[in-house]
């Protein structure tokens, strides 16, 4: 009995159970039913243009589908048109299963990804939702290596934007308070959290979640600084303390998130399957497109800020030397405050982001911290334009080694010798970045913009 | 609402308190923690990454059997060998940096080990996310106890046999030399009569182990694991309390307190920083080995990051830069977690979620019990550094570091 209880105990430390029942909450009604409630299902074929090296998409008709409810009945069939098209009304909006008959699909297609696609009650924007089946020639040629490399670095590119805006406020806080955040991850989860339950919970579209859930991050950001982090300043409490007391609510804030919303990955409920489409020789979905390009606005105007404006060289200064600062006039404890808010809404906008692409998850802005120290490492510790390099270079690197070089010998030699040749298994893609993190301190501790004088 | 409070089964919660003070998880977190105790309560080095040490031991015994197969034994030498690599992979490029870089590198270092070792690319080593079982045969074998017998902490037992009774006395006079010692430190006035402490240690440790041996009884698989884990725990408590009264630990102590002051004093603050860390791993190594020897299976999730908060809270709750806080702050821990949870879990089926407002409800399944005990965990640390930082036995002055 003791060994079990023992035993119970230590279940805790076990990976989050995924034990939440409840996919939607039951506050989230359903409306009337509308006769035109529908879910529209559209199946193409891409094809490889070998002049051009472009893949074009092909309506494929004939294809039978069904639409299952969430207890598995079947609620509507149909079969595309040759537009590709075909739309099953179904009686609300609701969960539904998608199902294509893969055996309906012309000899020599075959599908890409499952054939069953969730359709959830909060995809439902209008009053219709359209799931994208895709499929390819068995016999089509392959990729080519060049066009593979192209895709990974638009990914890469795509996550290093998101990485360096979690960075910032990181490399931030330290410059200006020499404090090494470990809960850093937790806000970037707060933002994402933040907007989940805005979205999915009281119904508000993401584009208007969103903004609510960045301020969210802010004060976030700056109640860590005016409850937690300026009285200890204020007592002097030392910095491995503080830093110690940061694990300490990144244990808390970890668990207040898998208390709230479960361990499971979650979806918003906007934005979702959405068909890539060509942009030279990669393909990118309108969201990540538009994603990026917000990224790289914010990065641009925090640069910017932090080169151009007063506000901008006070914290710049204030890095420098907090007393040499303050002597000379700057108020440095609201300096402080203000690089708390910029960061946890900086945190929060790519939580949000990471959200987009990967689900929310409690766990995935912890996950993402080892990522962003190796960033702010390579930066240089403290450095804001090292943090955003940094984090952007650590965020292109981890997804193109993941790509191997053809030409280099030794497809079989042992793990993880083969690695460059084949890619770095997609379960260990971060080890790139640790390693990258120990030679850069070893080389040159200071980082590539940092200064000598913070090594210590 | 409230009568249901008597309904509570305070037995069930009294047993598995007590039964946690000794149990399996407080003596590998003390283990963990007296190695931990080494490089960040007398050396000062912030090591995030002791849960990476102690899968080193974990894994070197698993792979006698996996990997290498060859005799169990060997996993020690081998564990210890992992250790000092691990060690000099972490210290080599950050120790000569500021802290901060030490505690970045540890934690994501740990990490590394978690993601490698649960790799289906690693298989062949170390048996991906099943873990690896059926090494722990020979350790049973060796160990004085029987499976299916119950046993009891009370040395004079009936059930425990002479090797037992011999082995349990030993871990008695451990126990009441450090309730001795920490009598002393307590109350002890200049020129107090020495002999009177100890005889009244000697009482309350032989006391406190009847009691709990009215109450707790382990199954005869862990309480090999018990028995063997508190004796290594006290044989490294003994080792780390010398060490530290040696000229080499209170170098060690300057380093902590001025680190330039050491360095005039032509010593290396370098070497002496990494003999520390890979002390402290070395001990912790054994942590994760007897772990794993209770549950005869090494899970590579008993290794995350999260473990090594717990043993920091742990340590932190004892008092760093104590003996006494490193064994006696997780038997404390794992009580409080214990009772925490046992109590949470009851009062969750007593009145289910019938606490709550708006149609929010605290607790809807019973996994929410397990994170709320969690995050008390987390708060219970930021409490301590900020209001106790010295724990329970510490000296404050001691734990007054900065971020050197």
């Amino acid at each position: 009995m003791l060994l079990l209880a023992g035993l119970t105990v230590f279940g805790m430390f076990a990976a989050p159970a995924p034990a939440d029942a409840a996919t939607l909450p039951a506050g989230h009604a359903a409306p009337a039913a509308e006769g035109d409630v529908a879910v529209k299902v559209r199946v193409q074929n891409q094809v490889l243009d070998a002049a051009t090296g472009k893949t074009k998409k092909e309506p494929i008709a004939g294809a039978k589908v069904q639409v299952l409810g969430a207890d598995g009945a079947l609620i509507g069939e149909g079969v595309t048109d040759d537009k590709g098209l075909t739309t099953i009304p179904v009686p609300a909006k609701a969960d539904y299963t998608v199902k294509l008959d893969e055996s309906s699909l012309p000899d020599g297609f075959v599908l890409e990804g499952t054939a069953d696609r969730q359709v959830l009650e909060a995809g439902f924007v209008t009053s219709n939702v359209t799931v994208n089946y895709f499929t390819g020639q068995a016999e089509r040629a392959t990729i080519g290596w060049w066009s593979q490399f192209a895709q990974r670095l638009a990914d890469g590119a795509r996550f290093g934007l998101v990485l360096a805006m979690c960075s910032v406020g990181l490399s931030l806080i330290f410059g200006t308070t020499g404090l090494t955040n470990f809960a850093h991850g937790e806000m970037v989860t707060f933002g994402a959290m933040t907007a989940y339950i805005l979205n999915i919970d009281l119904g508000l579209h993401l584009l208007l979640a969103a903004p609510i859930a960045i301020l969210a991050g802010g004060l976030f950001g700056v109640a860590f600084d005016g409850i937690v982090f300026g009285p200890l300043r204020r007592r002097k409490i030392g910095l491995v303390s503080q830093m110690v007391v940061t694990v300490g609510l990144a244990i808390i804030l970890k668990n207040a998130f898998l208390w709230q919303l479960g361990g499971r990955v979650k979806q918003f409920g906007n934005f979702n399957n959405q068909t890539c489409t060509e942009l030279g020789p990669v393909c990118i979905t309108p969201r990540d497109l538009t994603t990026s390009a917000i990224s790289l606005v914010i990065l641009i105007a925090v640069a910017f800020a932090l080169q151009r404006t007063r506000l901008g060289k006070a914290t710049r200064a204030v890095s420098d030397n907090p007393d040499l600062a303050s002597s000379t006039g700057i108020d440095s404890q609201k300096i402080i405050r203000i690089v708390w808010i910029l960061g946890g809404m900086l945190a929060a906008t790519g939580g949000i982001f990471r959200g987009l692409d990967e689900g929310v998850s409690p766990t995935m802005g912890a996950d993402l911290l080892f990522l962003m120290f190796a960033g702010i490492t390579l930066g240089g510790l403290g450095s804001a334009f090292g943090a955003l390099v940094g984090g952007f270079v650590i965020g292109l690197f981890v997804e193109v080694t993941t790509l191997g070089i053809p030409i280099f010998p030794g497809e079989d030699w042992p793990d993880p010798f083969n690695w460059i040749h084949n890619g770095v298994p997609s379960e260990l893609k971060n080890m790139p970045a640790y390693l990258i993190m120990i030679v850069v301190l070893l080389v040159r501790p200071q980082g590539i913009l940092g200064r000598r004088e913070r090594v210590g | 609402m409230f009568a249901g409070i008597l309904d509570l089964p305070f037995n069930d919660i009294l047993t598995q308190t007590l039964s946690a003070f000794f149990g399996v998880n407080a003596m590998y977190f003390a283990i963990a923690a007296i190695g931990l105790n080494v490089q960040f309560g007398y050396a000062g080095l912030l090591n995030f990454g002791q849960a990476g040490f102690m899968a080193c031991g974990a894994y070197a015994a698993g792979m006698t059997a996996h990997y290498f197969d060859i005799s169990f034994w060997w996993g020690i030498p081998i564990a210890v060998l992992y250790a000092v690599v691990f060690g000099l992979i972490m210290g080599i490029p950050t120790l000569r940096l500021r802290a901060d870089y030490l505690a970045i590198v540890t934690i994501a270092l740990a990490e590394v080990i978690r993601l490698l070792v649960r790799s289906v690319t690693f298989k062949k080593y170390f048996n991906g996310s099943d873990g690896i079982n059926g090494f722990a045969d020979t350790f049973r074998r060796v160990t004085p106890f029987d499976d299916s017998t119950r046993y009891k902490l009370y040395p004079f037992d009936a059930s425990n046999g002479t090797t037992g009774t011999v082995l349990l006395l030993l871990l008695f006079a451990g126990m009441a030399v450090l309730l001795g010692r920490v009598l002393l430190q307590r109350f002890g006035r200049e020129g107090t009569n020495r002999t009177t402490f100890w005889a009244v240690a000697s009482i309350l440790t032989f006391g406190l182990l009847l009691v709990i041996s009215t109450y707790v009884e382990y199954g005869g698989q862990s309480f090999k694991a018990i028995v063997v884990g508190w004796t290594l725990a006290a044989l490294f408590g003994i080792f780390v309390f010398m060490l530290m009264r040696s000229p080499w630990g209170r170098v060690l102590k300057g380093i902590r307190e001025d680190e330039e002051a050491v360095r005039s004093l032509g010593k290396s603050v370098y070497s002496y920083k990494m003999q520390a860390l890979i002390i402290g791993g070395v001990i912790a190594t054994f942590s994760g080995m007897m772990l794993s020897l209770d549950r005869g299976s090494v899970q590579p999730d008993n290794y995350s990051r999260d473990v090594t908060f717990y043993v920091l809270t742990a340590l932190v709750l004892g008092g760093a830069a104590k003996v006494s806080g490193s064994i006696v702050g997780p038997m404390l821990f794992w009580g409080i977690l214990s009772f925490a949870d046992v109590f949470l879990n009851s009062l969750f089926k007593e009145w289910g979620n019938q606490i709550g407002i708006f149609g929010w409800k605290f607790v809807s399944n019973s996994s929410q019990v397990g994170m709320i005990v969690q995050g008390l965990i987390g708060l219970m640390l930021v409490l301590l550094m900020v209001f106790r930082p010295q724990g329970l036995f510490g000296n404050r002055k001691e734990m007054a570091l900065d971020g050197r």
